[in-house]
């Protein structure tokens, strides 16, 4: 095996790799960002005094978390078709996703609204917020960036795990990975490669991630 | 928003859920899709030369026929989903698409439960081994080896019924039947010799030797009866004129040489499949 062979062989790949890994990208950027509103709001349902409300996200959290991300995806996409409603692969992706890390980040959040003092919220009401606003203009920026390196690795986390939407007909990163391995026959250098992709999305998103701490840091 | 309005939202959606698909069934799958000018065909592209990815597009022996098959249904497009192989007859089970076209083998537990068209290629198992490894010359030299194959493949049934028939001749059978997600991980686990077989279609292993020149042979001798490849269909009165259609394509394209061109192009070699009626599986 000759290195200008291999090199020459690895470029052929990337433009393929290169529309997988867009595809891996968005998918997990719709699902953090649906899953942080999703993990907000199941949140806010645990904490509230309605103990079937309370009940309720705490049973959602630990069905997500205690079933594997593969059976999860497979339920988003053949239980709305027995019901007469087709979604696309792709769809039933982002849902199943965003269902998914929304449990982590409820959790990863919850932690976050503990530590902030409770004389605040107290504070809020005497100066007339809503429970609404106090939530979105005095938690939860702080909530962020107390648990912000919490979020990122959770980030990471659902970056991977989209390596398994190609069951439901995605085709991700890994799944043009195992289509060029099967044309190449050369599954070694594919998924190495694809293993590179995977972790120059995932160094980005950590680089982004400490950048956005330290301007917090610097703002507070 | 109180709990009686989130019960009475969700009940209200799944009722909208149960009650849309009732319209439109007084015709069948075949009249909906022409209606639609679409069709959803389901393939698991990583099996070359029937079916693979090049530069972002599905290639191979079955996408040739498929659209040659397709000339029937003009104007219709073709939404073509690439997912593993453990999902296609699920899916199309489940009415996630209308065929499956990909090379699946027909067996008997496959014919009860879906309506296949007429054969596109020969599915008999042969034997894969590396180059140099000169232990096995005949089938029955796989006792005390260890060989691979797919899940949910046909010649993984093909090698679990040679391993019984080894061990009723009295040998001490196969020493372990390695199965694997996809055949690439097989053929690589071959090459770094942790098997010593692969138990694979014959008409997939000419273009991987081609494509690996040194690294594997193939036994001349197959195991296991004769099978063969075909699309799968669903098996009631809806989807049968939409199968009926692709058997009458799939006939002409036999009778006319179209078959047996595409056959030289993707496999480097022709074989003979039959183009009246789908042999019944012994398999």
């Amino acid at each position: 095996m000759s290195a200008p062979d291999l090199l020459a062989r690895c470029l052929g790949y990337a433009p393929q790799l290169l529309d997988g890994a867009v595809t891996t990208l968005y998918l997990s950027l719709i699902a953090v960002v649906c899953g942080f509103f999703a993990g907000v709001f199941i949140h806010v349902l645990s904490a509230s005094h309605n103990r079937l409300l309370a009940g309720f996200a705490r049973t959602y959290v630990s069905v997500i978390r205690g079933t594997p991300m593969l059976a999860q995806l497979l339920v988003f996409y053949y239980v709305p078709t027995a019901l007469g409603l087709p979604l696309p692969g792709v769809m039933s992706a982002a849902i199943g996703l965003s269902l998914n890390t929304a449990a982590y980040q409820s959790q990863i959040l919850g932690a976050g609204f503990r530590s902030i003092p409770r004389g605040q919220i107290e504070a809020a009401q005497t100066f007339n917020l809503t429970r609404r606003q106090a939530l979105w203009h005095i938690e939860i920026p702080q909530v962020v960036a107390l648990t912000l390196p919490a979020l990122v690795s959770e980030m990471i986390d659902v970056v991977k795990a989209t390596a398994v939407v190609s069951v439901i007909a995605v085709t991700d990163l890994m799944r043009v990975g195992q289509q060029l391995a099967s044309v190449s026959y050369r599954p070694l250098e594919v998924y190495t490669l694809a293993a590179c992709y995977y972790l120059a999305i995932t160094t980005l998103l950590s680089l982004a991630g400490r950048a956005l701490e330290r301007r917090i840091a610097r703002r507070t | 928003m109180s709990i009686r309005t989130i019960v009475l939202s969700l009940a209200g959606t799944f009722m909208l859920c149960v009650a849309l698909p009732s319209h439109s069934q007084d015709k069948d799958l075949l009249e909906r899709i022409k209606e639609k000018k679409e069709i959803v065909i389901a393939t698991e592209a990583r099996y070359a030369p029937f079916e693979s990815v090049e530069n972002g597009k599905i290639v191979g022996y079955d996408e040739d026929l498929m659209n040659y098959v397709l000339k029937a249904l003009p104007g219709v497009k073709v939404t073509q989903l690439d997912l593993p192989f453990q999902g296609l007859l699920p899916g199309l089970d489940a009415k996630r698409f209308d065929l499956v076209v990909s090379a699946a083998t027909v067996t008997k537990d496959r014919v009860n439960r879906f309506a296949f068209a007429l054969p596109v290629a020969d599915a008999t198992t042969g034997v894969l081994l590396r180059a140099n490894d000169h232990s096995i010359k005949s089938p029955s030299d796989l006792n005390g080896k260890v060989v691979g194959s797919q899940v949910g493949a046909a010649t993984l049934l093909a090698l679990i019924a040679y391993d019984k028939k080894l061990k009723e001749e009295g040998g001490p059978g196969v020493k372990e039947i390695k199965q694997y997600v996809g055949f690439d991980e097989a053929y690589a686990d071959l090459a770094a010799g942790r098997l010593d077989a692969v138990a694979q279609s014959v008409p997939n292993l000419g273009p991987l030797l081609k494509a690996r020149p040194g690294v594997f042979a193939v036994l001349p001798a197959t195991i296991g009866p004769k099978t063969y490849f075909a699309w799968a269909g669903r098996k009631d009165a809806d989807s049968a004129s939409l199968v009926k259609l692709f058997s009458d394509g799939i006939a002409r394209a036999n009778h006319d040489g179209t078959m047996k061109q595409l056959q030289m192009k993707w496999f480097g070699m022709t074989m003979d499949v039959p183009s009246d009626s789908m042999p019944t599986p012994t398999m």
